[in-house]
């Protein structure tokens, strides 16, 4: 039972990352239905903006204080970066065959990572404790301090992101953009602004999972946007992709699930069994859980 | 276009034969890489590119056509040479296993899919399965080539090898061309409400392209093989799976494309030894300009005998 409590409890902590990160991926898919595969080289590179930020900027200090401006810095630095990426990798390619737009992200995703490689270097980083080291046991299962905070923060900002979506009138255009980008134009919606902001929170969002990941596995290198990146956009799958609630369920899910094989199987089999969790998923309902069952018309 | 079908191959043909007599060890193994990689790049074109799947798991298919070669001649002895039927056989079964079940999905789902057979077929040889892959290290020490009990060791009868292979796969892509299911592809590629509607069953051609471009994939495996008598889990992990996916819409799904792509990616590096480091960073730049400036590729595919005045500039989306 201890085990069980103790994976529930770490699953809870890496599916709120994954779920953070799936919501870029998400977003984006659900309104210019593209797979931005650059999100989680982006994710990468804010764990190593934060580091920067921190050494260079904050003079490696880590108060309260501190940690807040670590965070909005690079959350700005990312979105800032991401509506650039938008201008240059995608905007041309929106009335371009799907693929075309697919291999753009590829090639972005590319020049990320190695743009992180050639500023940072290849070798890993180390990510400083900004968080204080505090642990409670509770009976058997011991909770960190920084574990608490990534689930708070985590649901606080996707508490927030759906009421901006589903209650306010930019949440409404967004929504209306992902439906039909055409009518949401003929509405009077400027459909490049509300993909600019798509972008903006995407990076965010993913920037602070990117510190996040940082935070909680200490060592940072340049390629691990693949993989995080990879989890993340399986979670955004599993859940329905385009799909904001489904990418938090999805996350949260595959976090639980990647958790429990690392504690009653193998972790190096993880990969491995997160796909065929995927694969069976897809299966069973081909357009994922929250997904809508809509025919592909390209 | 028709200019360069007529002069471009008979040029390309003979300059490729007599490539190996001009070139010093070093390059003839960056030109036997060329052909190894323009094999598969092929093959991933016919599953990519003719039918219009998304399919980002093509290095898993070499792959097992590489182990299937080396575990055969490790484990049990046999010549390379008789590994090949196997080598082709084994990944075509594995295409339809698992192309079967998911290519009804739609194109992004297709996509990650095929890239989760490959993360899985990486770690199932990383984690030694069955104790037959030799792990993370791979298998090494493999017998070179040999042609009833001759052994071809020098690089001039591999080069030859792979470029045999490398004429095989594009002599079975004219002929697919030209073919029933060629056809049958093309037709689900530009519209598959349509293509059923005719009485194209699909779903078999589908699984077929994939049986298809698994098989001939297998085969480059086994090139693999004989070129580097090793085989280890990196060479097929889903990077290359990537690179070989853009090589093909970066080509324009044509063959003289996919060769030119090929040759960017894997020979350039090569020449500008100096710039290694920066390889992947200028490579995405140029494939980011690339999809602006060309959104259908450097060589855009041309499709059988339809006559010009029938192709409207139509766009043939996803």
């Amino acid at each position: 039972m201890d085990i069980f409590l103790q994976q529930l409890a770490n699953g809870l902590t890496i599916g709120s990352m994954f779920a953070l990160v799936a919501l870029g991926y998400t977003m984006v898919y659900g309104v210019m239905r593209l797979i931005n595969f650059a999100h989680g080289d982006m994710v990468a590179a804010s764990a190593f903006v934060g580091l920067t930020i921190y050494t260079q900027v904050m003079g490696q200090a880590a108060s309260l204080l501190a940690v807040i401006v670590i965070f909005l810095l690079t959350a700005v630095a990312m979105a800032c970066v991401g509506i650039i990426l938008e201008r240059i990798a995608y905007r041309p390619l929106r009335e371009a065959p799907r693929l075309s737009a697919v291999v753009s992200a590829l090639g972005a995703s590319l020049v990320i990572q190695n743009g992180i490689m050639l500023i940072w270097g290849p070798q890993m980083r180390i990510f400083p404790e900004l968080v204080p080291q505090i642990s409670w046991d509770l009976g058997g299962v011991v909770i960190s301090l920084i574990q608490v905070i990534i689930l708070v923060l985590s649901l606080v900002l996707m508490v927030a992101l759906y009421l901006f979506v589903e209650k306010t009138r930019i949440g409404a255009a967004i929504r209306a953009s992902s439906i039909d980008q055409d009518a949401a134009r003929l509405m009077g919606i400027n459909v490049n602004s509300i993909i600019a902001l798509i972008f903006i929170i995407g990076s965010s969002l993913g920037a602070v999972g990117g510190l996040f990941i940082g935070l909680y596995y200490r060592g940072i290198t340049f390629n691990m946007g693949w993989q995080y990146g990879l989890y993340a956009f399986v979670a955004a799958i599993i859940g329905g992709i385009g799909n904001i609630p489904g990418a938090m369920l999805g996350g949260m899910l595959l976090g639980l699930f990647n958790a429990f094989i690392a504690g009653y199987v193998s972790s190096t089999w993880s990969d491995a069994f997160t796909f065929i969790l995927l694969i069976i998923i897809l299966i069973v309902r081909p357009t994922g859980i929250l997904g809508e069952r809509v025919a592909e018309k390209v | 276009m028709k200019e360069l079908q007529r002069f471009g191959y008979p040029i390309f043909f003979v300059v490729m034969a007599i490539l190996p007599h001009l070139l010093n060890s070093r390059w003839q193994a960056v030109a036997i890489t060329f052909l190894i990689f323009a094999v598969v790049a092929l093959s991933q074109d016919i599953v990519l590119g003719k039918s219009g799947m998304f399919n980002m798991g093509q290095a898993l298919f070499f792959g097992i056509g590489a182990y299937t070669t080396a575990i055969l001649n490790s484990q049990f002895g046999w010549p390379i040479l008789a590994t090949i039927p196997l080598a082709i056989l084994i990944p075509a079964v594995f295409g339809v296993l698992l192309a079967g079940p998911i290519v009804h999905l739609r194109g992004d789902y297709l996509l990650v899919t095929t890239i989760g057979f490959n993360i899985v077929f990486v770690q199932v040889v990383q984690n030694n399965l069955g104790g037959v892959t030799g792990g993370p290290n791979g298998i090494f020490g493999l017998d070179s080539l040999s042609f009833f009990g001759t052994d071809l060791i020098s690089q001039v009868s591999v080069y030859y090898f792979a470029f045999a292979v490398l004429m095989l796969t594009l002599w079975i892509m004219r002929n697919l061309e030209g073919s029933k299911p060629g056809r049958a592809l093309h037709y689900l590629r530009e519209d598959q409400l349509a293509a059923e509607s005719i009485g194209i069953n699909t779903r078999i051609y589908k699984i077929f392209a994939f049986a298809l471009g698994a098989g001939i994939a297998g085969l480059a495996g086994t090139v693999f093989v004989v070129q580097y008598s090793a085989v280890s889990p990196e060479a097929f992990n889903f990077i290359q799976s990537v690179l070989f996916f853009s090589i093909v819409i970066v080509g324009g799904s044509s063959v003289p494309g996919v060769l030119i792509g090929v040759f960017v990616m894997f020979v350039l590096p090569e020449i500008f030894r100096e710039f290694a480091t920066w390889r992947f960073f200028i490579f995405g730049f140029a494939m980011i300009a690339a999809m602006i400036l060309r959104p259908r590729g450097i060589i855009p595919a041309t499709f059988g005998k339809i006559p010009k005045f029938l192709i409207k500039e139509s766009n043939h989306g996803a």
